[in-house]
């Protein structure tokens, strides 16, 4: 489901978007603070801010259907992987340093692409984690034009 | 529910938007998109340029939930929108897709952001997300000035104007003294649209009188094309951009001269000035500060652009076209006097003074009709009525640009101290002024 290519560029420093809905079906927002592939299990561990993303963290549960967009911010280029939730936890501790090298990366990058401390003063935080991991049912490819939205794959069962 | 009026910094497409929605299976969709257009407080709408899945959903579900950022404090607000219509045509349509196609350009994105249509939504709920920890505060900024008292102001002070040149300056003095814009320019369209002249500029080391942008290129450029006011909040994200932008500014060559510009612009607005349907130029002001023009700024510009405008036609029209008194010619200099070289392209009308670019279009034709009558006779005195009348210099659709040509023609001379100047005995009255003898050579090429 998730290639290597793919999962490299998960884990390399790429903006990364959390969506969780609720029993309304309506869709919810949230920032991740780091993401990486874990290629034991085939699942996807998202990190986020538990207290910040209320939202989508109180409708994050196991079963429940999750999207994730992954965009490298020089060029664009994001892929969203969809799948479902298998576990939702605080973040250990090495996964609480994983979120801070996340952060400072991000802060670096996006500095040297114009964008300022303050601009992304409410965007990207470490503090308060919560993992959320899900299996990876359908791969679609994100970067702006005409291809965007194409799926890439789609897991067997679903 | 936060009023959208209070966040309009959020929708200026300067930090992308987030947009999520549901599919009929309940399978959750997120990801970016350039632009959210605010409408009015109830309602927005949002670009729909490429986002398939979304736009399936949207149709399915009926709503979405979007996110914006403030561009200059990185503040984030949720709406949750309810859709309405789509909308392929009419003002708000072509609003936002100018705007859009001059962003996408902007933010080295070519045309991949072009528009396909317009989705309303209905903002049911605006929330802040509240940081668990701010990792940076804003700088304290100046208090927002009264902007429509100040632009009633500066439209009262420049209609009190009888003369085009004083409704110039004190369009730009009053910019500076009221708005705080130190940096301006002034623009006007040459004879076929194709280009605009700096007729007046503040705050740079060069007036740049004569300097040109060409229509449909950069801020100024697109402003004209579009006939709408742009304003550009961020100009670091779009380096690409900005060095397009230098790339016009420095082009070297022997008929150019620097159009006056910021070395590191932030911030830029152009705002076209328009009257009677015409454009009549372009009001343009930058700033080497982010966020230096707000949407007030934008709409408070566009009075004080179309003052300007409305004046200027007037001014244009006045039937005060200077009094047929005889002409006055200047004793011809003797022999020995200094020859001053001038070289005339009738194809575009530009003319070179020994060897330098001076100006070109119905500004130039101008100057080799001055020069010309006064190598020939000795003249050194016209009037604007007789130069309408003048079959040979091509005005019959531009006679309403005459005082605006002669301004910018009387300023480049200006500026370039001699050895051939304008000056204005009278209203409607124009006397040449030459240290030396014009030596005229008719070029073919």
């Amino acid at each position: 489901m998730i290639g290597a290519d793919v999962a490299a560029f998960i884990e390399s420093p790429v903006m990364i978007l959390v969506s969780t809905r609720n029993h309304a079906h309506r869709a919810f927002i949230a920032r991740g603070s780091g993401a990486r592939f874990d290629r034991r299990r085939g699942h996807i561990d998202v990190l986020m801010c538990r207290g910040q993303w209320s939202d989508v963290a109180g409708n994050a549960a196991r079963g429940a259907p999750i999207a994730v967009t992954v965009v490298r911010p020089s060029d664009y280029r994001a892929f969203q992987v969809k799948g479902v939730i298998e576990e939702i936890a605080s973040a250990s501790e090495e996964e609480q340093q994983r979120a801070s090298a996340y952060v400072a990366r991000m802060l670096e990058i996006l500095a040297e692409l114009g964008v300022t401390k303050v601009q992304l003063s409410h965007t990207l935080t470490d503090k308060d984690l919560v993992r959320i991991s899900f299996l990876p049912t359908d791969l679609f490819v994100q970067t702006p034009g005409p291809d965007a939205g194409q799926r890439l794959e789609q897991a067997s069962q679903r | 529910m936060i009023r959208l009026s209070d966040i309009r910094d959020s929708f200026e497409g300067v930090i992308p938007s987030v947009i999520a929605t549901t599919d009929a299976d309940g399978i959750p969709n997120i990801s970016y998109l350039s632009h959210v257009h605010y409408i009015d407080e109830r309602h927005v709408a949002l670009s729909n340029q490429f986002f398939s899945k979304t736009a399936a959903n949207v149709r399915h579900r009926g709503v979405a939930t979007v996110m914006v950022v403030d561009g200059r404090t990185g503040q984030q607000h949720i709406l949750d929108l309810r859709f309405v219509r789509s909308v392929g045509d009419g003002e708000l349509f072509e609003r936002v897709a100018s705007h859009l196609a001059v962003m996408s350009v902007s933010q080295g994105m070519g045309d991949v952001m072009k528009l396909r249509s317009l989705d309303m939504y209905e903002v049911e709920d605006c929330r802040p997300i509240i940081p668990v920890e701010s990792l940076a505060e804003p700088e304290e900024t100046e208090r927002p000035r009264d902007r429509l008292y100040a632009a009633g102001q500066l439209c009262a002070a420049i209609a009190q104007q009888s003369d085009a040149e004083a409704m110039f300056d004190c369009a730009l003095e009053g910019l500076q003294a009221r708005f705080g814009f130190a940096n301006a320019v002034v623009l006007v369209p040459d004879e076929e649209g194709r280009k605009l002249s700096t007729i007046a500029s503040r705050g740079y080391p060069a007036f740049g009188f004569g300097s040109e942008a060409t229509v449909g290129e950069g801020t100024i450029g697109t402003a004209a094309a579009m006939r709408r006011p742009l304003r550009i909040s961020d100009m670091r994200r779009g380096q690409r951009y900005a060095s397009a932008v230098r790339a016009e500014v420095m082009r070297s060559g022997p008929d150019h001269i620097p159009l006056p510009s910021l070395a590191q612009p932030r911030s830029q607005m152009a705002v076209p000035m328009l009257s009677r349907g015409r454009l009549l130029g372009v009001l343009f002001v930058e700033s080497e500060k982010s966020y230096a023009f707000s949407h007030r700024d934008e709409e408070a510009l566009s009075l004080v652009a179309s003052q300007l405008a409305t004046s200027l036609l007037l001014a244009e029209r006045d039937r005060s076209e200077g009094w047929a008194v005889p002409a006055s010619h200047q004793p011809l200099p003797a022999l020995a006097a200094r020859c001053i070289r001038v070289r005339y392209f009738p194809l575009d009308g530009s003319i070179f003074v020994d060897g330098e670019y001076v100006i070109r279009g119905l500004p130039g034709r101008l100057l080799h009709h001055f020069l010309s009558a006064f190598f020939q006779t000795g003249r050194t005195d016209f009037f604007n009525r007789e130069i309408r009348r003048d079959g040979s210099l091509q005005l019959p659709d531009f006679k309403d640009n005459l005082e605006t040509r002669l301004i910018l023609l009387r300023r480049r001379l200006e500026e370039r101290g001699g050895p051939i100047r304008l000056s204005r005995p009278e209203r409607g009255q124009i006397r040449l002024e030459c240290d030396g003898f014009p030596e005229i050579e008719i070029a073919t090429g």
